[in-house]
């Protein structure tokens, strides 16, 4: 026998109340694992779907949000012949609902811009010019719509033709509407609005020369700011804003699998309080008492983290085929996540053990000479 | 720490032992004063709440006196360095109530104490069997202490005791929770480990044939030793 084994068999003392804790430190656990995970992959979705559109920098408004507010067109003009751009595109993105789709992305591009470019023809073309009533959809979007080449399609006030569905080399790009840019400040009236300008640097830029880049496009148009693709993302307050709620989310249900720890380890220590003194009275140390308990915390807070990952990536998986969020985020269960949620069950299977394994150490095992 | 003495320390030895509680309201022993040597088998008895217990606790460094002095092989058990030390290699306590843990198998039980002494996985097994052949129950090596008798669980215990050597047996009460088959069987027992072994046994009772079996009884009343011979 190990001292392994006695910390096992404290935990199989009682294997409902063990069970029922384990339960809701797993929840706990499948709240990061959810959230974190989806708050992630929508942050990452985003990244791709400008790397796919070959976008090194992103100017937009110097307020942040997902869909940052629009500015005047004629910023391009200013920044396009700054040295090491090799292309520009204006944009205007929206995140609204489209038809029976509650979340959408809407996305105008300026007719010929570079954004265009990565989109690959699935079936139908793409619009012949950009005064044509018509739209493409990515393959998700086109899916979650229900939509086919030729159909029409409404937006906002005015109904389009679906010409074409395409395939973008990322979760973003085809869970989108995309249209020229004109027809879509038609639509909303803002004409000559756009609330991004994509931009492609020469090839070879390096990532210093990008950075100088952008500060030279902001002393060009200081209305705006420039950043770089992870910049953007990072700064953008949509993103922080999902991810102090992922977060804060998390944390709550991380507080709840403490308290039930603690509860349960608490009352471990009550119920056995005759069996703690007749182990000190039979020479324990009380090192080896309070190690005893916390080692049974810890593995509670173990066992929580691999059933609460599990669960978590499970939800996950089902939450994200549901037809609100299908074709906005590609979850991100990474090796790192899954492993930072197992770190921090146990680290709260260790903090809810430290009060009762403090009690446990402080009992007299003169008691265990008592009957009982 | 060390009391001088001509003849060197003796085993146990206590002066004075005094243990109140409730702010002195309750005096359980005042001014015990007794001497034991190596290798005798003594009695204390007398009637409840005499002290008895509470002597045991003191011996057994599970309790502090109030005042007084305890001490062992020369060495105050009050003020021992390692308290858990002492009760892991020196002491072998044996309860009236078993006492045994009910999620382990006879043979985990015996183990248990071995946890605090430098014993591999494999020694501590070889050990608990050796134990339990020795008080008979070799076949109930992994029966939990609910599916063994009240005799055999005081085996058990008193197999527990031994593990890790200890020179001084504390028993309080061991046939207290026996039928008179197991009692007498479980008596037997120890009598020959304490003979065989040259072990120092304390053994509490208040029964007064039990008493009789060991080599001197002290007895007691309102906590103070009021005689002190052989039976």
């Amino acid at each position: 026998m190990t001292f392994f084994t006695v910390v096992l068999r404290g935990l199989w003392r009682r294997p409902l109340r063990t069970g029922l804790t384990l339960a809701g430190i797993s929840i706990g656990i499948a709240a990061v694992v959810a959230l974190v995970g989806m708050s992630r992959g929508f942050e990452k979705g985003w990244q791709v779907g400008l790397k796919a559109r070959g976008t090194d920098i992103v100017v937009r408004n110097k307020t942040g949000g997902l869909t940052p507010k629009p500015f005047d067109a004629s910023v391009r003009d200013r920044i396009a012949n700054l040295p090491r751009i090799a292309a520009t595109c204006n944009l205007l993105v929206q995140v609204t609902s489209v038809e029976d789709s509650d979340l959408m992305i809407l996305s105008g591009r300026e007719w010929g811009g570079f954004s265009w470019s990565n989109l690959e023809l699935i079936s139908g073309r793409m619009p012949s010019d950009a005064t044509e009533e018509a739209a493409v959809l990515g393959q998700t979007a086109a899916e979650i719509l229900r939509k086919k080449v030729g159909d029409p399609i409404q937006i906002e006030t005015k109904e389009l033709k679906v010409v074409g569905i395409v395939k973008g080399g990322a979760l973003v790009e085809d869970g989108s509407v995309i249209l020229a840019l004109s027809l879509l400040q038609g639509i909303i009236g803002s004409p000559n609005q756009i609330n991004a300008i994509d931009v492609r640097a020469t090839p070879g830029t390096t990532e210093q020369q990008l950075a100088e880049l952008t500060r030279q496009i902001q002393q060009l148009a200081p209305e705006v700011r420039a950043l770089t693709v992870a910049e953007h993302l990072s700064h953008a307050e949509g993103f922080q804003l999902i991810k102090a709620m992922s977060w804060g989310t998390s944390l709550l249900a991380i507080l709840v699998g403490v308290l039930g720890v603690m509860n349960t380890m608490l009352m471990t220590v009550f119920e056995r309080t005759h069996e703690i003194c007749v182990l000190l009275a039979v020479g324990w140390r009380r090192g080896r008492v309070m190690r005893m308990i916390l080692y049974e915390s810890a593995l509670l807070g173990f066992f929580g983290g691999i059933v609460g990952v599990a669960l978590g990536a499970v939800g996950v998986k089902v939450l994200t085929a549901t037809p609100a969020i299908r074709g906005l985020l590609q979850p991100d269960l990474s090796p790192s996540l899954l492993g930072l949620s197992i770190v921090i069950a146990v680290a709260v299977g260790i903090m809810s053990g430290l009060y009762p394994a403090w009690r446990s150490s402080r009992l007299m095992p003169s008691l265990a000479l008592q009957n009982g | 720490m060390t009391l001088p003495s001509a003849s060197g320390p003796s085993f146990l030895e206590a002066k004075g032992l005094t243990r109140e509680f409730d702010e002195g309201h309750v005096r359980a022993l005042r001014g015990v004063d007794f001497s034991i040597n190596e290798g005798e088998f003594i009695a204390i008895t007398g009637p409840s709440g005499c002290g008895k217990s509470t002597l045991l606790q003191l011996l057994g460094s599970l309790d502090r006196p109030t005042s007084g002095t305890l001490l062992y092989r020369g060495i105050s058990v009050p003020d021992h360095p390692d308290p858990a030390a002492y009760r892991a290699r020196e002491v072998g306590f044996i309860f009236q109530a078993f006492h045994l843990l009910p999620t382990f198998t006879a043979a985990e039980n015996v183990q248990i104490p071995m946890f605090e002494i430098d014993r591999s996985v494999s020694e501590r097994r070889e050990r608990a069997f050796e134990l339990l052949k020795l008080v008979g129950l070799e076949k109930r090596l992994d029966h939990f202490p609910s599916k063994l008798s009240g005799g055999e669980r005081q085996r058990v215990a008193i197999a527990r005791s031994l593990a890790n050597g200890p020179s001084l047996l504390l028993a309080d009460e061991p046939t207290g929770n026996l039928d008179s088959e197991n009692a007498h069987s479980v008596l037997e027992l120890l009598i020959r480990l304490q003979q065989e072994q040259g072990r120092t046994m304390v053994l509490v009772t208040h029964d007064p044939t039990i008493a009789d079996r060991a080599g001197r009884i002290l007895r007691m009343k309102d906590g103070q030793v009021v005689s002190d011979g052989k039976p």
